[in-house]
């Protein structure tokens, strides 16, 4: 069953005198899972994308459906209900620890400090960032960053993680790290759209889309999409 | 020397000294799927240009016995033709590129018909992109080298993809401008 779906969505900014169209009709499906990767330049409209997909912005047209649910309907409720937006910044106000950082979403949604303990544990070894618990943001890598910011979203148990430029920032060596964890994510089911400006960033991907002046190019749908041996996407290059 | 399969053995031999049939299963594990050899006969054809070119030379004392295995070593000569020749392949990749790039031109006339090919040409670029696998940095690899190879291939070939991604994004421009100046004109 398709868990994302992105109808003729369009969204435009003013820029100062001018318009820009940030997107322009585009439709997407995603299902549990699947993972996509956008490719586009910078101003090609792929940030916008994310946020319009993860419901924290709404289009201007078209309609964004979330497990079959139009996401206009739902409010404020979506993030951390079944979509994690893996927020690569990180607030002061939720603490200068990691551990505070990946907690404090949970707390917020009234879980005891136990449980949320519990899960941010969880969410941290699957990111394999257990070490980066007692650490401060300050202390924390490239890499270490993305994988403490994808412990937070995880933390709430998403089925569709959104994550912009997961590799940006983070040292050349480790890259393809983030890229397999990515990878083993939608392995275990979660849908994971993720955008990048680098085309490294698309490898191991199920389905790969161009964004450009706002017009989405690629399969659309997982249909459309060209047929590979299932998880061959992780491994040695001349097996491959 | 043109022959890129006589060059994949030049650099299997540099890499460590082999004797003809060895050679042959080295190079079907390295190259499968990228070069292949017509048969066994293709690997002692090789192996007498690259000797008779100064590239190569037989092991002393590994003719000897009842079945003779000659075992084959780069010389100096041929490790320096070989780093030259490697480098070389860039303007090699250029030139296919260029070649494409000059073919598509050709439909200047028809800039609709320009931008149909780009977006196929796109969308087979997004799907290769897609396909390179990842390659993994086990913590204790068994073989060191190859997996390094892997991921030198595999960045190569992810980087590769990219640039045509970036010059498809130009090229696609161009062309739109070009199909408004004729609209503009009719």
């Amino acid at each position: 069953m398709t868990l994302l779906t992105l109808e003729h969505v369009g969204k435009r900014y003013r820029d100062g005198p001018h318009e820009r169209v940030a997107l322009r009709e585009v439709s997407l499906r995603l299902e549990p899972g699947e993972l996509a990767a956008v490719w586009g330049r910078r101003r090609s409209g792929r940030s916008t994308l994310l946020r319009v997909a993860a419901g924290i912005e709404t289009p201007d047209t078209g309609f964004v459906r979330f497990d079959g649910r139009d996401l206009a309907d739902r409010g404020e409720d979506v993030l951390g209900a079944g979509i994690g937006y893996c927020q690569k910044t990180f607030r002061s106000v939720e603490g200068q620890a990691v551990l505070d950082q990946v907690m404090m979403p949970l707390l917020a949604r009234g879980l005891s400090p136990s449980v949320a303990q519990s899960r941010t544990s969880d969410a941290l070894a699957r990111v394999d960032a257990t070490r980066c618990a007692a650490l401060r943001l300050s202390e924390l890598d490239g890499a270490d960053a993305v994988r403490v910011a994808l412990a937070r979203a995880l933390a709430l148990q998403p089925r569709l993680l959104v994550i912009d430029e997961p590799t940006k920032g983070v040292d050349l060596l480790a890259r393809d790290g983030i890229l397999i964890l990515l990878r083993s994510l939608a392995d275990e089911g979660v849908a994971v759209l993720a955008s990048t400006g680098d085309s490294t960033g698309l490898s191991g991907a199920d389905r790969t889309l161009a964004l450009s002046e706002g017009e989405l190019r690629g399969a659309p749908t997982p249909e459309l999409a060209p047929v590979v041996p299932l998880r061959r996407s992780v491994g040695r290059y001349a097996n491959g | 020397m043109q022959s890129p399969v006589n060059w994949a053995l030049l650099g299997l031999v540099i890499e460590r000294p082999s004797y003809a049939y060895e050679l042959a299963q080295r190079f079907e594990h390295a190259y499968r799927g990228a070069l292949s050899l017509s048969s066994i006969s293709h690997v002692y054809t090789a192996l007498g240009t690259l000797t008779r070119r100064s590239l190569i030379e037989e092991v002393p004392g590994t003719r000897a016995g009842r079945q003779p295995k000659p075992r084959y070593r780069a010389t100096a000569k041929g490790v320096e033709d070989y780093r030259e020749w490697l480098v070389s392949q860039v303007h090699e990749d250029r030139r296919r590129q260029r070649l494409f790039v000059l073919q598509l031109a050709a439909l200047t006339r028809n800039p609709e018909a320009a931008l149909e090919i780009i977006a196929r040409y796109e969308q087979a670029c997004l799907e290769e992109a897609g396909k390179i696998p990842i390659p993994s940095r086990d913590r204790a690899p068994v073989d060191a080298g190859s997996d390094l190879i892997a991921r030198l291939l595999s960045e190569e070939h992810r980087l590769a993809v990219g640039s045509k991604l970036s010059w498809v994004e130009y090229a696609r421009r161009e062309f739109k401008a070009l199909a408004n100046v004729r609209a503009s004109r009719r």
